[in-house]
């Protein structure tokens, strides 16, 4: 198993819920997987789980590696203003990852916006260039929370088909709440459900779609019932 | 910005004036008590030189006791602005230590180190410095999350880029903070004066206190009132060009 969750129970200080209760889940393959539930159902606080953020819960999460790095990125996210996002992109760039961040500042169209300070961009152009310093470290899961959640609908598919074809041996946990975009990109769609539910995690099948592999739109139509009827 | 400050020291000054001279004429009190404006105006002939040097000498050392609360309150908020035990130590020593006047240290002070520079920068210094460290401990210990979680993430997180970042995304709130804090050291300088100095513009109204002559004291506001003004536009002028510059809207 590549991320196994298993028996996850955790409850904020001051509430009177737990939000996980027995929460199990796992991820046994590589590609892009996507997390997917309501608002308020746990979703961040489970990525604070798996990268190490939240400490204080009962329960067990493995990796397949013992030293796997899990790195956590999401939509509000900032780059400091004190220099421009290239200089903080070569920055934050390890050695050897210099060409593809180039493909990338290009694939994202950051190029021509590249010299200006981060408060200067759209929302949709810091999603992606937050995006790039990250997709540029080491790492073996990705989780993305909401993280090109202000980019349009055809470059946000654009980008998500390009780091398929890049990383074909990394893990990203994609958290959106655009159903059709994770029946159709994800690989499996590991749904959230509230405390009350059991069990609070179901995996359902998702269509990853990559640019080789389109989808059928009946298909895609009945992966989405599934989910929302999973919720 | 300056301009600013010297208008709103004119009206206040003025109003404070015409106050002051609207109770004498009401009440009909002698020149002893409060001075007419002809007197005051001779009286500016007679001290403005002197008071003019006494004023400097006491904002030279004013500066000087501001600079090394700023320089030492920076220090202990980098040690405090953790969660841990010295961070915790240093915060809750801060905040016992600045609820003790540090006037009633004065006289202590002034018996160790006797009433030239040295005793006037000190208490300069601590007037200016508890303050400080109270605001800047508050914005070091602040974590900026959307900005430094990547850096936390991917160990790149150390000290001095976490410092970086904090005081880079308060610079308004500090630059606002050491502005303020030029008043508390130039008022902390004119009461040691005050109490026990051989110099500077708080020695000269004692000397004015002694002889009752509240035309000088009303001469020596004005000169402190004017210089205190000029230098907070000057900060104030100097943290917006600080904020323009860094974050490159120069």
């Amino acid at each position: 198993m590549l991320l196994d969750c298993q028996d996850i129970t955790y409850q904020y200080p001051n509430t009177e819920l737990p939000l996980f209760k027995h929460l199990s889940f796992g991820i046994d393959m590589p590609g892009f997987h996507a997390i997917f539930g309501p608002s308020g159902v746990g979703k961040t606080s489970l990525a604070r789980i798996l990268t190490g953020q939240i400490n204080d819960f009962t329960g067990t999460v493995t990796t397949k590696k013992d030293n796997s790095k899990i790195l956590y990125t999401y939509n509000l996210e900032r780059l400091p203003d004190w220099s421009s996002v290239e200089n903080h992109l070569a920055k934050v760039t390890p050695s050897g990852k210099e060409d593809l961040k180039e493909v990338f500042i290009d694939f994202f169209g950051v190029r021509k916006i590249a010299h200006y300070r981060f408060s200067k961009l759209s929302l949709g152009q810091k999603n992606r260039v937050n995006l790039i310093r990250y997709l540029v470290q080491a790492f073996d899961v990705l989780i993305m929370d909401e993280c090109l959640a202000n980019v349009d609908e055809r470059r946000r598919e654009a980008i998500i088909l390009k780091i398929k074809e890049h990383f074909p041996d990394r893990c990203f946990l994609y958290i959106s709440h655009n159903v059709s975009e994770v029946a159709r990109f994800c690989r499996q769609i590991t749904i959230l459900r509230s405390v009350h539910k059991s069990p609070q995690a179901i995996a359902i099948s998702g269509l990853n779609q990559t640019k080789e592999k389109p989808f059928e739109k009946e298909t895609l139509e009945k992966t989405m019932l599934e989910v929302m009827n999973a919720v | 910005m300056l301009y600013r400050r010297l208008y709103q020291f004119f009206i206040i000054y003025l109003l404070g004036l015409a106050i002051l001279f609207t109770i004498k004429y009401t009440l009909r009190l002698s020149e002893y008590v409060i001075p007419a404006p002809a007197t005051v105006l001779l009286t500016v002939a007679e001290v403005y030189a002197r008071y003019s040097k006494d004023v400097f000498d006491t904002f030279s050392v004013a500066i000087i006791g501001q600079l090394i609360s700023i320089g030492l309150a920076i220090f202990i908020s980098i040690f405090g602005r953790h969660a841990s035990w010295v961070g915790s130590f240093v915060k809750v020593a801060a905040y016992n230590v600045q609820a003790y006047p540090i006037v009633a240290l004065a006289p202590i002070i002034f018996i160790l180190l006797g009433d030239g520079f040295l005793s006037r920068l000190l208490i300069a210094a601590m007037i200016c410095y508890f303050p400080l460290l109270l605001s800047m401990l508050g914005i070091m210990s602040e974590p900026i999350t959307e900005v430094e979680h990547f850096y936390a993430a991917t160990g790149r997180l150390r000290w001095q880029l976490e410092v970086k970042i904090r005081a880079f995304e308060n610079l308004h709130k500090l630059a606002t903070v050491i502005a303020g804090s030029a008043t508390l050291a130039m008022a902390g300088t004119i009461v040691a004066e005050f109490i026990a100095a051989n110099a500077g513009i708080g020695y000269s109204i004692r000397i004015a206190l002694y002889q009752s002559d509240l035309s000088k004291i009303l001469i020596a506001l004005f000169f402190i009132g004017i210089t205190l003004s000029c230098y907070q536009g000057f900060l104030e002028w100097l943290g917006q060009q600080a904020g323009k510059l860094w974050a490159g809207n120069a």
